[in-house]
């Protein structure tokens, strides 16, 4: 056949209706494929950006120790960009006023990503700038301006320098809710550090060196530094876990979604294709009389199948374009960061999928159509041979099987999706044919629709059960995106509730706790934890003098690191803190009275210490030994206090400590700080409302990305749903246009597919209940690191949403065929 | 003397059935010379459209041998018949089995386009004009009434100028006086073009016309009358 036949034929069945759903679902495939991958990309380039901004640069180089140089020429020569940052506490004076803050020195071009907040006067709304202070000079936040009673152009001083006060900080990127930094923040320029003469063997310091540049360069960065132990490479991900297994869970999420999407398209492109397929047996039979061979008809439908895939790429790409525009305008008031230019990766993406799903999912069926005899034209009454199951189903699990491996990167997850779709054909497919071909029923029955819906049933058994497969497996993909997507936004929101609190509150002295509780709750909600806290040092390990101890240890050397001796905010308590796991040891034997500590782990190890060994503290003078019992590890970034060395209660309680307690504050009340400072001047107020701002903006556009991600999925699911109806629709109407000949009521009628399709969809819903429970049980175990639930209340509603469904769909596709005359119906069908 | 364009020599069809073997032809020998009209007659379930198919090409025999145009179909594969079918062979069928996604003119040009041929387009205009439907080209056949569609059928038929025409049942959907006039008009053009026609028919009349009459009955030729 000649181009010019082939593009005459695909034309006029995409003309008249026949290629429609094929062309619709290859559309979908590519569609959902380049939407998705375009918008995730750049969401995803987004999110990075952002998140990058909780580090103020791509990455970071941490320690305790100055950044070596060599560091910063291997980055320099790799083309990235640097910047210094040095964070300690200190107190600083103005005249006689004195407050505690945190100090930040940074270099000139800090921050590498994110900005610098500030404003005017203090606690006034901020505006970003692109500026650092300079030389001589310091931003503080707002707050410190009443409590040292400065205003802009005075002198504070930090140690030995004297620095004018620039402007008000509100924030800067990578503030983060560290309860390193103790107090208010202090923002100058590192070159004025020396002359501050804070900076002194022990003093507590933390030195990053900001990075920011391209992956690659930065990878290689990471595996060309041997970094000692002191030093530490952070990213997002280890820098914000949270933030970071949101992200990785998303992105998990986002694909699978895509996978489904794409699988669910690929299942209507090979029912359309099977029924374009069987409704053109009688053209090729045609074809064949007239001399076409098979080899031409084989390359004539291909080539036919190749245009309207091409047709259909075409399509699914501009489709998908304007779909993923379409979403970012919609969501541009809620993604207040400029995305990044798409790539063409999504293009290419999406064009991959659209070949893939023409030739495993719908050129089996094409394929087949050569082995049409030619003897049809005369005996219409002739099979076709059956196509070759090895090839439909071999071509589509190929097709799917590359599509899985391609989109999640993970033979993992490929292989238990594949054992779950074979379990569930295998297991649902013998149970829904038994119980379909249970009870005989003789003849059409046709007395009632019901009765003829149900002898239907059992007559087209095989037909049926293969329906309910796919309704099943399209209803079980949904409920697995339902039922993810709850337990994901579940599982995110729950890191940030509601008020959480975003507001720390330190050093309250004991006679202090209930006036400070009682101010709170005026103004705010107070949080759900009281620590008592005291300042206290190692002077002895197993009797061994702290220094001799630590000079022994050979593996490190102390200068400018952390040492064993240093002073430590201790605590004591009943609970252990959530967010914390005891890895050696236990907490706290029962009814023990000697002193007993918990060490976290890192620190247990720094300092080779072991459960069983006897620190010596020294606390206020008074010495306190305590044994130690168990080893912790904690979640540093969690927004909560975080101890290296907890007591066991009682062992410190005679000591005077002071309290930390938490609240939450609403933005608008922000001035309500001034009054509680000024009440009780000795306490520390340490503000992470902005951290958690951030942390709930990106889980919120997180959740945007996945609720767009289902909504294409079941657009996909609706489409197999329709494709699955049409294709089993002229067996159907065959019979029913029999039954309307010899009297049937189109009311006989209506009411039988209404119960067929009842029945189908509520057997699929069964199936898919089923299917979806164990499914999710599997990704949320394996793949989310999520824990396990049932879900009793899809139970009853599976099956009934896909009884509701299926009779819709089913109903709508068979309108005009209920309402022709039946002569046309049997005409047509011929 | 006019040379032999179909033969079948102990001609069988048996097929396999749940009951067992069954017997459609059993042993059928006959020729047909070039110009001869021919209607095979019988019963429903007498083997005789079975008998057409295997003549055409468009079925194979389980036995015995059959020539088409000189080549010898029982040794050929469907591809090879295909090309036999493409070159010699037109076809009327009772159902017309026009292509519906084509119009009336496409649909004539079918033959000569599945050949290759550039002129294609010409010769059918050619032909839809002579039988009478030069003014419905661009119609599908669904536009077209039953003898309509039969006569772009029948200009389909001799667009590929066959040596032999199989028609079966030409006027079995066609109310007497359409029928009527389409076999006027498939003997006009058999005449015209001097090509062999094989009928499978029930009616008579119309077998009455054809210069030779071949009765099937349980797959065996019961009798053969020359007109």
């Amino acid at each position: 056949m000649n181009f010019k036949l082939v593009r005459r034929m695909a034309m006029r069945d995409i003309r008249s209706g026949e290629m429609g759903l094929l062309l619709v679902a290859l559309i979908v495939a590519v569609g959902t494929v380049t939407s998705i991958s375009l918008f995730v990309d750049r969401l995803h380039q987004a999110l990075l950006q952002e998140s990058a901004n909780f580090l103020a640069a791509d990455r970071q180089i941490s320690s305790s120790r100055e950044i070596p140089e060599e560091f910063k020429q291997a980055a320099a020569a790799l083309g990235l960009e640097t910047a210094d940052t040095l964070s300690f506490p200190s107190m600083i004076f103005a005249g006689d006023n004195n407050q505690l803050v945190s100090v930040k020195a940074v270099s000139n071009n800090y921050p590498l990503r994110g900005e610098l907040i500030v404003s005017d006067e203090p606690f006034e709304r901020g505006y970003p700038i692109a500026d650092t202070p300079r030389s001589g000079e310091v931003w503080l936040d707002s707050r410190l301006f009443p409590a040292l009673g400065v205003k802009l152009g005075d002198i504070v001083e930090v140690g030995r320098a004297q620095l004018v006060v620039g402007r008000v900080l509100v924030s800067e990127p990578d503030r983060g809710g560290s309860f390193f930094d103790l107090g208010p923040r202090l923002l100058m320029n590192i070159d004025n550090v020396p002359s501050t003469q804070v900076v002194q063997p022990g003093s507590r310091l933390s030195y990053r060196l900001l990075l920011r540049g391209e992956e690659a360069p930065l990878e290689e960065l990471k595996n060309s530094l041997t970094l000692k132990p002191n030093y530490r490479w952070v990213s997002i991900r280890e820098s914000s876990p949270r933030i970071g297994s949101a992200l990785d869970r998303a992105e998990s999420f986002l694909l699978l979604g895509g996978l489904l999407g794409v699988l669910l398209a690929g299942i209507a492109v090979a029912l359309s294709a099977h029924r374009y397929a069987a409704r053109h047996y009688d053209h090729v039979g045609v074809l064949k009389t007239l001399g076409a061979t098979p080899s031409q008809i084989l390359t004539g439908f291909l080539s036919i199948l190749l245009l309207v895939g091409a047709m259909a790429i075409a399509g699914g790409l501009a489709a998908g374009g304007l779909l993923h525009l379409i979403i970012v305008e919609l969501l541009s008031s809620f993604i207040p960061v400029a995305l990044p230019a798409p790539g063409l990766r999504p293009f290419a993406l999406g064009t991959a999928t659209g070949l893939i799903c023409a030739l495993s999912f719908a050129m089996p069926a094409f394929i087949h159509l050569k082995e049409v005899s030619p003897m049809r034209v005369i005996r219409r009454d002739l099979g076709v041979p059956p196509a070759s199951q090895w090839l439909s189903y071999g071509a589509a699990v190929a097709g799917s099987v590359f599509l899985l491996v391609w989109y999640s990167n993970s033979l993992f997850l490929t292989f238990w999706t594949l054992v779950g779709a074979v379990g569930v054909v295998l297991v649902f497919g013998s149970l829904a044919y038994g119980l379909l071909r249970s009870g005989r029923v003789v003849g059409m029955q046709a007395r009632s629709g019901w009765r003829l819906a149900l002898s239907g049933l059992q007559r087209r058994s095989r037909e049926n059960t293969a329906q309910i497969l796919i309704f099943g497996m399209a209803i079980m993909l949904l409920l697995v995106l339902v039922l993810l997507r709850t337990a994901l936004i579940t599982e995110w929101r729950s890191q940030v509730p509601e008020q959480a609190a975003n507001h720390f509150v330190m050093n309250i002295a004991s006679d202090e706790v209930d006036a400070v509780q009682e101010l709170i709750d005026t103004q705010a909600t107070a949080g759900d934890f009281l620590y008592p806290m005291i300042r206290g040092r190692v002077v002895a390990v197993n009797g061994q003098d702290a220094k001799e101890y630590q000079d022994a240890l050979t593996d490190r050397s102390f200068e400018g690191g952390t040492r064993l001796m240093s002073e430590r905010n201790l605590t004591w308590i009943e609970e252990m803190p959530k967010d914390n796991q005891v890895v050696s040891g236990e907490w706290w034997s029962e009814g023990s009275s000697k002193p007993e500590v918990s060490l976290e782990q890192e620190y247990a190890e720094d300092f080779n210490l072991q459960i069983g060994d006897a620190l010596t503290f020294d606390i206020g003078g008074q010495s306190v030994v305590a044994e130690v019992t168990s080893i912790r590890t904690l979640e540093w970034e969690s927004m909560s206090p975080n101890f290296f060395i907890i007591f066991s209660p009682g062992a410190l309680q005679d000591l005077p400590a002071t309290y930390m307690t938490s609240f939450y504050l609403e933005p608008s009340k922000k001035v309500f700080l001034n009054t509680l400072l000024s009440n009780h001047p000795t306490i520390t107020v340490i503000e992470i409302d902005a951290l958690i701002e951030q942390v709930k903006s990106i889980i919120d556009r997180v959740t945007q990305a996945v609720e767009l991600v289902l909504g294409l999925v079941l657009a996909s699911g609706c489409l197999v749903l329709v494709a699955s109806i049409q294709a089993s629709r002229d067996a159907r109407m065959a019979e029913h246009a029999l039954v309307r000949t010899l009297g049937g009521t189109r009311r006989l009628i209506g009411g039988s597919l209404a119960a067929e399709f009842m029945v189908l969809g509520a057997f699929a819903g069964v199936v898919a209940v089923v299917g979806a429970e164990i499914t999710v049980a599997v990704l949320q175990s394996q793949v989310f690191e999520l824990s396990m639930q049932l879900h009793p209340w899809v139970w009853p509603v599976g099956p009934l949403v896909g009884a509701f469904i299926i009779v819709i769909v089913g109903l709508l596709g068979s309108r005009a065929l209920v309402n022709s005359p039946p002569m046309l119906v049997l005409r047509g069908l011929n | 003397m006019s040379s032999t364009v179909v033969s079948g020599k102990g001609v069988e069809k048996v097929v396999d059935t749940a009951a067992g073997k069954l017997v459609i032809l059993d042993g059928i020998d006959l020729e047909i010379n070039e110009g001869e009209t021919v209607a095979i007659v019988g019963a429903s379930g007498s083997g005789k459209t079975t008998l057409l198919g295997i003549l055409a090409g468009l079925d194979s025999a389980t036995g015995g041998s059959v020539q088409l145009a000189g080549e010898e179909l029982t040794c050929l594969d469907e591809e090879a018949r295909a090309l036999v079918r493409g070159e010699h062979v037109g076809f009327v069928f009772q159902s017309f089995q026009l292509l519906a996604s084509l119009t009336a003119l496409e649909n004539v040009m079918l033959p000569a386009e599945l050949r290759g041929e550039s002129l294609a387009e010409t010769q059918a205009v050619a032909l839809l004009e002579k039988v009478g439907l030069g003014d419905r080209l661009g119609h599908y056949p669904r536009q077209l009434s039953g003898g309509e569609q039969q006569r772009v059928a029948i200009a389909r038929a001799f667009a590929s100028n066959p040596s032999v025409l199989f028609a079966d049942e030409p006027t079995g959907n066609l109310d007497t006086h359409t029928g009527e006039r389409i076999i006027e008009l498939l003997f006009e053009l058999n005449r015209e073009f001097g090509t062999t026609l094989v009928m499978v028919t029930h009616d008579n009349r119309l077998a009455e016309r054809c210069g030779r009459i071949i009765a099937i009955e349980a797959g065996h030729i019961q009798r053969t009358e020359t007109a």
